[in-house]
């Protein structure tokens, strides 16, 4: 419940779009890290049904013993590795809305900052998954009319708070669609 | 049944508005012909492999309607029931081509166009006039005797043309026009919903030309471009496939020419010893002769394809025509383009020739293959003097020579030189195959190459910004210069690598929309990470300032 308190839904400003750059809600680590334990899962399994077929197959003690250690090595570093990247991803990424539009950032190593202008919208999509229903957290992606980033992609919002970004976001006045 | 369909689908026609229309008659042909053609290619593959295969038919005189067809056909052609049979996958073709020529009404209502189709399925689609991005008509050959049309009406952000109306009389069509883009500009001027009474009635606009081609400037567009190296691999592939070349070219080449020929001269100069004079020599000639060939080809296919090109600017739209066979009609509305490039190739440079191309929004999917044909350029060839005024024309108020253009980070060059060294090796490898370690000689050239390339490349990319728009442009050799107004950025980008991060860069990106694939797109790499952050301000500022109107 800690978590929850240090939320950005806490101590609400009147609007969303007061152009205060904020880090996403920290419910959205545990929701990654639920996520990410999945293909972890798999190809651990994938990966031990092999090394043991390779092992019965050459009918060598030796290389079971050798593999073996070599696997839970592997093995452990992804699960950790994929455990603790969604904690530095979160450090990473943020984002920003005022009068203009919405603007994100995220990428650890690769950097991106985006900036979607307001006027640019053309619908809005609040989503959320079974996983994201039980922390309350939601996905907004906005459409545009470009082509490499016809759908701008935000998850790990706070379901209230995307769906605020997006009463914000919606053109007011239909005259400008055209 | 299908007569009763016939009756009850013809009622309409006499109780019809007056200002609904029909397809043309001629609509079930040139469905029929659609379909024929996509029976065609595997036809020909199987009466070619029928002949190679089985010379003597197992079977004699068959009976059934085969028996009946083979009576028509050359003597060694036999056409077995089951093939008479594949006939019957056309049934279905037809009897919608048939439904759809009955059913189909198109209507102007006061702000769209009302297409209505369907017999038990009943569809009627309200495409707004102010959404159609643009509208194109084809007329190949036989729409051109008949007197009628292909139209196709694009709407922004779908793939596929919002609608295929195949065909049109021709006068249908032209009011069609009139209608679309007249109506919407009366629509756009009073800022209320009026319908137009009858398209008739508006006086015509007038119409200037921006650029002609005259058949010189034609045979030096096919001079220039390469197009003929596609269908000449195109048609040497299915022939070879066809194994029609075998005998040819033994006759020809008297045993020079066979496969692995190219290698194995190659091969014979790297290994010293006398040159094989004979084998070069048929090598020198074939190259010359196929190169030769090639711009030929390239000459004929660009008078046929932009034959009287005309690009004209009707009102507020632009129009081009062209084509001796097929004769297309595309008209743009000025204020959808999108982005437009400017492109110079080497061969364009030598003759101060460029090529101005356009994006609009529309028809994302004419790229794809089947008739559906990739937008020709706005302005396939024109002289380099003249460009400047024609970009004038197509974006008011811009002045592309009056531009300062700003340069890359000033160890652009050191960074753009790795991944050149590594496209350097990468282009030996191939010789290592061939020739073992001594290909390491060619390394040094690769590498001084790509070093030079690398150079002019960061030497040449600039970018400017302006209150209505960025430019961006680079390369050496193949130059493009994009000019994206503010008012169609959709998103923009800073995005910054790891590379980017240690040298204190960053780069910035500008999306619009109807950009494809292979579009020149405005993405400045290389810039000082201040320079990036305070244009990509800049720009989202301006671009937030604006509306997009499509």
């Amino acid at each position: 419940m800690n978590e929850l308190a240090a939320g950005p839904t806490e101590g609400e400003p009147k609007t969303i779009a007061d152009g205060i750059e904020r880090q996403l809600d920290p419910r959205w680590i545990p929701v990654q890290r639920i996520l990410a334990a999945i293909p972890t899962v798999i190809v651990a399994g994938v990966s031990f049904v092999f090394v043991m077929s390779l092992w019965t197959a050459s009918g060598l003690l030796l290389l079971g013993l050798l593999l073996l250690p070599v696997w839970a090595t592997l093995m452990a570093a992804l699960a950790w590795q994929l455990q603790r990247w969604p904690a530095i991803s979160y450090r990473f990424s943020s984002y920003r809305v005022d009068q203009a539009g919405i603007e994100i950032r995220h990428g650890v190593y690769w950097r991106t900052i985006t900036n979607l202008p307001r006027s640019r919208v053309q619908h809005t999509d609040v989503s959320q998954g079974p996983l994201e229903r039980r922390y309350g957290l939601g996905t907004l992606v906005v459409y545009t009319a470009g082509t490499a980033h016809s759908k701008v992609t935000v998850s790990g919002l706070d379901f209230d708070v995307a769906r605020r970004i997006r009463a914000h976001l919606l053109p007011g006045d239909h005259s400008d669609a055209v | 049944m299908w007569r009763g369909a016939f009756v009850r689908t013809c009622c309409p026609v006499t109780t019809a508005m007056p200002s609904e229309h029909r397809l043309h008659p001629a609509s079930i042909l040139f469905a029929l012909g659609g379909n024929l053609k996509a029976f065609a290619l595997p036809a020909v593959v199987l009466l070619l492999t029928s002949l190679r295969s089985s010379p003597a038919p197992a079977a004699g005189p068959g009976r059934g309607p085969a028996g009946w067809m083979n009576r028509w056909m050359p003597g060694d052609i036999e056409i077995a029931n089951w093939q008479f049979w594949l006939l019957l996958f056309l049934v279905p073709a037809i009897i919608v081509a048939i439904t759809r020529y009955f059913s189909f009404r198109l209507r102007y209502e006061g702000t769209e166009l009302v297409i209505r189709s369907g017999i038990f399925f009943r569809n009627e689609r309200h495409v707004p006039y102010v959404r159609i991005q643009n509208l194109d008509a084809v007329r190949n050959v036989a729409h051109r005797l008949l007197g009628v049309t292909e139209v196709r009406v694009e709407t922004g952000g779908g793939q596929a043309p919002e609608a295929t109306i195949s065909v049109l009389h021709e006068t249908v069509f032209e009011e069609m026009r009139r209608r679309i883009f007249e109506g919407r500009a009366a629509l756009s001027e009073a800022g209320v919903a009026e319908p137009v009474e009858s398209a008739r009635d508006l006086p015509a606009l007038e119409s200037r030309t921006l650029l002609h081609l005259p058949l010189r400037e034609l045979l030096l567009q096919g001079v220039l471009d390469n197009r003929g190296m596609i269908l000449i691999g195109a048609a040497y592939g299915l022939l070879w496939e066809a194994g029609l070349f075998r005998g040819m070219w033994d006759r020809v080449a008297n045993g020079w020419y066979g496969p692995g020929l190219i290698r194995d001269t190659i091969g014979r100069i790297a290994a010293g010893g006398p040159l094989p004079s004979g084998q070069i020599g048929v090598l020198l000639v074939g190259i010359v002769g196929l190169l030769a060939l090639v711009r030929i080809v390239s000459m004929i296919w660009s008078v046929l394809r932009l034959y009287e090109f005309r690009l004209a600017r009707v009102g507020e739209d632009l129009r081009t025509e062209y084509g001796l066979l097929t004769r297309v009609t595309a008209t743009i509305p000025l204020r959808r383009l999108q982005t437009l490039t400017i492109r110079e190739t080497p061969l364009q440079r030598l003759v101060k020739r460029m090529s101005v191309h356009v994006e609009t929004a529309g028809g994302l999917g004419a790229h794809e293959a089947g008739p559906k044909k990739p937008r020709e350029s706005l302005a396939p060839i024109v002289r380099r003097s003249a460009v400047p005024t024609l970009v004038g024309e197509l974006l008011p108020g811009f002045d592309i020579e009056g531009l300062d253009w700003h340069p890359l980070h000033s160890r652009a060059f050191s960074r753009a030189l790795k991944p050149a060294f590594l496209i350097g090796i990468a282009m030996t490898l191939p010789f290592f195959g061939m020739f073992g370690w001594r290909a390491i000689l060619v390394l040094p050239f690769s590498l001084t190459w790509m070093t030079v390339v690398a150079w002019k490349q960061v030497e040449r990319t600039q970018w400017t910004v302006t209150d209505d728009a960025v430019v961006f442009r680079s390369g050496w050799l193949w130059r493009n210069v994009t000019i994206a107004p503010v008012v169609k950025i959709q998103t923009v980008e800073c995005t910054e690598s790891p590379f980017d991060r240690r040298a204190v860069m960053a780069g910035v990106r500008v999306d619009t929309a109807g950009a494809s694939e292979r579009s020149h797109k405005v993405a400045i790499p290389y810039l000082p990470r201040e320079t990036a952050r305070a244009l990509h301000e800049r720009l989202s500022a301006q671009a937030a300032q604006t509306m997009f109107r499509w």
